[in-house]
This record gives C-alpha cells, structure tokens and sequence, in this order.
C-alpha cells in the first residue's frame, strides 16, 4: 500500500544511524553479496568495479542456485517443509535484523530502554508478525504492515553495502529476473506455471496490497486471485478478442497503482474492469545450513539472499482478461468520479507484484538517499515511470513479466543523469537565485 | 529554529500545490497519473537542459550575460516541452473519446479538460518546486542558516522557497491557460505564456545584483499573481 514514499521515510532514519555505525564499527558487515570482494574507499575504479562485478555474479549465482533449490522443493511437494521454512524465516528477519535495525534507531534517538522490555516487545511483534503473514483470519491491515516492515528490513540491510557494489548488483539483478522469468525453462516462470496448474498458492510471503471490496471475502479471492493466474489469458483467447485499453493509474497518497483492464468483448458488451490489486508474495527462507550460528551478521547474508530470490519470484503475472465470474462488476464509488468517465470496478483479480521487488526498489531509493535528496526524487519518479511501463506492458503481452528490469534500469539511469548532469547544473544556478 | 524553519520553508513553497493535490487532484486516479507524467517530462527536459549546459559549468565570471543566456535557452526548451505534451495530451484525449463514444459514455466535458491541465501545470510546478527548492532545503534542517553574498537581508532557504512557490503558481495556472489557448487557437493566450514565463525568470537575474532579491522576489509574486489574474478572466469569459 504504502509503495516506496513510506519506504523512504522509513528507510532514511535506518540508515543514517546504520552509515554512523558503520563507520564507528571499523569491520563493515560481510554478507553474502561481498563474499569476494570487499570494497574499500582507496582501491582505484578499476578495481572496484571488477571486484563488483565478481561480487554480483557470485550473488546472482546464489540467489539462481536457491531459486532452483525451492522450486524443485516445491515441485516434489514438500510444500509444508517449505512454509515451516517461510515462516522461520520471517520470525528471523523481523526478530534478528529488525531487532538491530530498531536497536540503532533507539541508539540514533537516544531513547533509553531496558534489555528485557526490549526483548520481550521484540518476541512479541515478530510472533504475531509470523501468526499474520500465514493465517488468513488476521485483519488485512496488519500484514500489510508487516510485509512493509520485512521489505523496510530486509533494505536497510541491503542498502549498508558498499556503493559500487551496489549498483552492480541491481543491474545484474534486474538482468537476472528478465532472464528467470522469460526464458523458457526458467526457474521463476516454471515455479508460477506449476502454481497455476496446480490452483494453489505460491509457497510464498503474500503482500495483499488492498482490501478486496469484492464479494468474495479476503482469504478466499485471494486465493482465487492466486491460483489461476496464467492458465485463463490462454485458454480461450476467443472470448477476449476485442479491444482492450489499460490505464495504468497511480494514486499517489496510497501509492496504489491500479490497472484497469477493459475488454470491450464481442460476446457481451459489458465492460469489465478489474482494479487491480497488487499482491506481492514473496518467498522468505532461510537456507537449512546454520553452520555459522553465532555470527549474526552470517545469519543475516543467508537471509539477505534468500530474499532475493524470493523476490525474483513475483514478477508480475498479468490478470487473465477471462474471469471466472465476469459479470461481477463492481463500482467503486470511492474513485470512480462523475466528471470523467472512467469508472473503475473493483474485481477480485489481480495483478501480482513482488514483494522482494519493493525491496529492490527501496534498496535504489536508499542508496540514492544517501547522496543527495535531489537523486532521490528523480529515482523515485523513474521507478514509477517503470511500474508504469511496465504495467502496459503486461496488458500487452499477456504472461508473468518481470517487474524489475525496467524500473531498475531507468533509476539507475536517472540516478546518475541526475548525479553527474544535472546536480551542478540546478545547484549552480539556484544558488545564484537564478531560476527558470 | 530547525525542524520548525525546515518544514515552514517546505510548506512556503509547496503548501499551496499540497492543498490543491489533495484538494482536486487526489480524488481521481487519472490526475494523479496526468501528474506524475507531467513531472516527469519537466525532469527529463532538465536533465537534457542540464547535459547541454554542463560543458559551460560552472560560470565563474560574475557577469549577467551567461545566466540571460541560459535563462533564454531554458525558457525555450521549456516551452518546447510544453508543446510535446500538449500533442502527446491531444492523442490520448482522441483515444478516450472514441472509446467513450463506443461505450455511449460522456466524452470529456470543459471541466474535466480544465482539470487534466491543472494536473498537468501542477506537475511542472511541483517539480519545479521540488528540484529547485526542496532538494536543497535538506541543510535548513539543520541548527544553521544560509545566506547567500548578493542577497544578505533574507536567507537563502526563504528566498528560494518564495520563488519556486511564485513559479510554482505561474507553471500551474500557465498549463491551463495553454492547453484552453492551444485549443480555441487564441494567439494572445498561446503567446502570453511563454512571455509570462519569460519574464519572470528574467526577474530573477535582479538577484544577482547586490540586494537584488529583495525587489526580484516580490515581483517575481506579482508575476504569478498576473497568470492568476489572466486565468481567472479567461475562466470568467
């Protein structure tokens, strides 16, 4: 709900205290993604960007390597295994890294609190976290926000990488997710198809980003809105034929992005459109081989790459134009306005959109954050501007698309565009009271 | 004297784009996403803008010429921009109105076009605002203020603030008056933005003149008071 506006906010107090640390702790966090090479501020350009490109390969290579390891889990069935998993996972990020990450906010703020008090506060947010990421009785709002609050964790964490590091990785990461999802044998798209076949639920970490206000009640067109995902574009384009216009719409004070998808078909003539909602599941697990049990700092690599493949998983899979209850149609008299005539309907399909692609998101808006607030902004544009492009995209081409390249690449882009371009440009001139 | 003055800087140059995003924009989704497009047109014709210039940066020399000459070329490339996305709104109100004349529903009303300029214009201001203002606003917050050497009565921070928000009103009510020009084909309307914005930014080369800014900024006011004024009557008749 709360997209990347609420990340930053979030995001910019972790990490002022987390580059204090850094800097008051001498040894920087080892952590998966710099198991090779560790940057350091003297080493020339050179250096530094073939150890980074050293470092992103071994990273994307792991985050393939569990990829592979979790659908094949998930394709023998072992789908309990795989949930106890998740869900251990999940108490670890927010019990561990949250629990560090609030220990450096309290440090930051000078707020005094007792060890125990702590402990105890800490125990109880990431049970009821764990309790309400995988039950479904548990109101909406609440794992939204505890879905939020593993994205925010999970980033701050990422975001203390070293700098070039960084930059290479979302690249390779970005390239890493288009291959995974639109090769034909990838390991992401095989695991949605076999979701699909198999009508259930991705054994994911599911962010519902909006209340469905569908007739069907939240648990169940959740689970609908899961389960057939990719077969119904497919199986009978017949009934779709017919134009379809997508707006793609964002609201911003929600930050909810909205496709509307209308088909004017031939066989009713009846509009249908689906707001939809954008669910992200992501997949959570902590690989078995604690073998590092008392560094936490290990603990928190393992989990750190975890996620990402967890989020590579949830590519945006389209909406299939043929609903199983088409004639639903829903007015939401929220926004639907009188003036313009778009009314939107509210359906209980819906588009998915990863989790673990926030996190790759507000891991670029992090970083950019700690240049300057200029960057910031820029970047936060260009990734909606890829959301969008994205989204039309997908109303195009009717499969699971990946929601990472094009968002990425553009705030990559913007971010130095603006860093080297146009930061002595606009300071130049305004600090001189020139503007235009 | 530190959050305080940060957010009160913040809220001089944006409260009025704030009201009005909450107040028209908010409530439909389409203006939301006019908005953000228009912001970011506003920022890629700055980054362009800022590629051509930076070969030329940093100027150096105290004189006035180079800033007019930048001043001239920005305000052109900008008005340029304008006309891109007038064509590219002019496309997709044609997409929606056939769709609209398919599904027998209203195509777009006066209101409704009036409405998608304001977004639009309130895209470019709010950019403005944001990039030339709110960007450099992040040491207000701090325990210290800025003064800069031509311009020793006010701070830095107040001074910028106000003129982004006089520019953030003349982007915004200029939009408008544009998009009702370029429809109707009213040639006074059609030239009276670029020279709004013109002279406006030309006001502001008066704050490189030592104690310049405390006459440039008011003008630069009154300037965005004029595009009011201008939108209003011709909203009125």
């Amino acid at each position: 709900m709360a997209l990347v506006v609420l990340l930053i906010s979030l995001l910019a107090p972790p990490s002022a205290p987390g580059s204090a640390a850094a800097a008051a702790q001498p040894p920087p966090p080892v952590t998966a993604a710099t198991l090779v090479y560790l940057e350091s501020p003297t080493d020339t350009p050179g250096q530094k960007l073939v150890g980074a490109l050293l470092d992103a390969a071994v990273f994307v290579a792991l985050v393939a390597v569990v990829t592979f390891v979790l659908v094949a889990l998930y394709y023998y069935r072992c789908t309990g295994f795989l949930k106890n998993y998740m869900r251990f996972s999940a108490f670890f990020v927010l019990f561990s890294m949250g629990g560090a990450i609030a220990a450096a906010v309290l440090r930051r703020l000078g707020a005094p609190l007792d060890a125990a008090t702590a402990l105890v506060l800490l125990f109880n947010a990431s049970a009821v976290g764990v309790l309400s990421v995988f039950a479904s009785a548990v109101p909406i709002v609440v794992r939204q926000g505890y879905m939020v609050a593993l994205a925010v964790i999970v980033a701050a964490w990422l975001s203390r990488l070293p700098e070039w590091t960084t930059w290479v990785m979302l690249i390779a990461l970005a390239l890493y997710d288009l291959v995974a999802v639109l090769a034909p044998r990838g390991p992401l798209r095989m695991l949605v198809e076999l979701a699909s076949s198999r009508d259930d639920e991705l054994p994911a970490l599911v962010y519902e980003s909006r209340p469905t206000v569908g007739p069907a009640s939240g648990s169940s067109s959740y689970a609908s809105a899961m389960g057939s995902v990719e077969m119904q574009p497919v199986a009978d384009p017949g009934r779709s034929g017919g134009n379809q216009y997508d707006r793609v719409e964002q609201e911003d004070d929600s930050s909810r992005a909205v496709v509307e998808m209308r088909d004017v078909g031939g066989s009713r003539s009846s509009i249908r459109e689906r707001n939809l909602e954008r669910e992200a599941p992501m997949a959570v697990s902590v690989s078995g081989h604690s073998s590092n049990q008392g560094g936490s700092s290990q603990h928190a690599v393992i989990q750190i790459e975890q996620h990402e493949e967890g989020e590579t998983v949830p590519l945006v899979s389209a909406a299939s134009a043929n609903n199983a209850a088409p004639n639903e149609e829903h007015r939401e008299s929220s926004s639907s306005d009188s003036g313009m005539e778009f009314e939107m309907f509210e359906s209980t399909r819906g588009i998915k959109l990863g989790l673990g692609d926030f996190i790759f998101y507000s891991v670029l808006v992090g970083r950019a954050a700690m240049y300057d607030l200029m960057t910031v902004y820029a970047c936060y544009l260009a990734i909606i501007a890829g959301l969008g492009c994205t989204l039309i995209l997908l109303s195009i081409c009717k499969h699971a698309l990946p929601a990472l390249p094009i968002s990425i690449l553009l705030g990559v882009t913007f971010y130095f565009l603006t860093r080297l371009l146009m930061e002595p440009f606009v300071v130049g001139s305004s600090t001189n009271l020139v503007m235009f | 004297m530190t959050v305080a003055a940060g957010l009160g800087y913040a809220l001089v140059a944006l409260g009025p784009a704030f009201s009005l995003f909450a107040g028209v924009v908010a409530r439909k989704p389409f203006l939301v996403l006019t908005l953000l497009t228009s912001t970011l047109f506003w920022l890629i014709s700055l980054i362009i803008l800022s590629g051509i210039w930076r070969v030329f940066l940093p100027i150096r020399s105290g004189a006035w010429w180079p800033y007019a000459i930048l001043i001239l070329t920005s305000v052109a490339f900008q008005e340029g921009i304008r006309l891109v996305f007038w064509r590219l709104y002019k496309k997709m109100e044609e997409m929606l109105d056939s769709f609209a004349d398919r599904i027998s529903k209203p195509r777009l009303c006066l209101t409704d076009k009036m409405l998608i300029s304001l977004a639009g214009g309130l895209g470019h201001g709010v950019a403005h605002a944001v990039f030339f203002c709110l960007s450099l606003l992040t040491p207000a917050f701090g325990r210290a203020t800025f003064y800069v050497e031509k311009c020793s009565r006010m701070p830095f921070f107040l001074v910028s603030a106000i003129i982004s928000l006089g520019f953030l009103v003349i982007h915004t009510f200029s939009m408008i008056i544009a998009f009702n020009g370029y429809d109707e084909r009213k040639r006074s309307d059609q030239v009276f933005v670029p020279v709004v914005h013109l002279i406006a930014s030309v006001m502001t080369l008066i704050n490189l003149a030592p104690g310049g800014c405390v006459i440039g900024t008011p003008l630069l006011c009154v300037m965005g008071a004029v595009t009011l004024q201008y939108c209003w009557q011709m909203l009125i008749c």
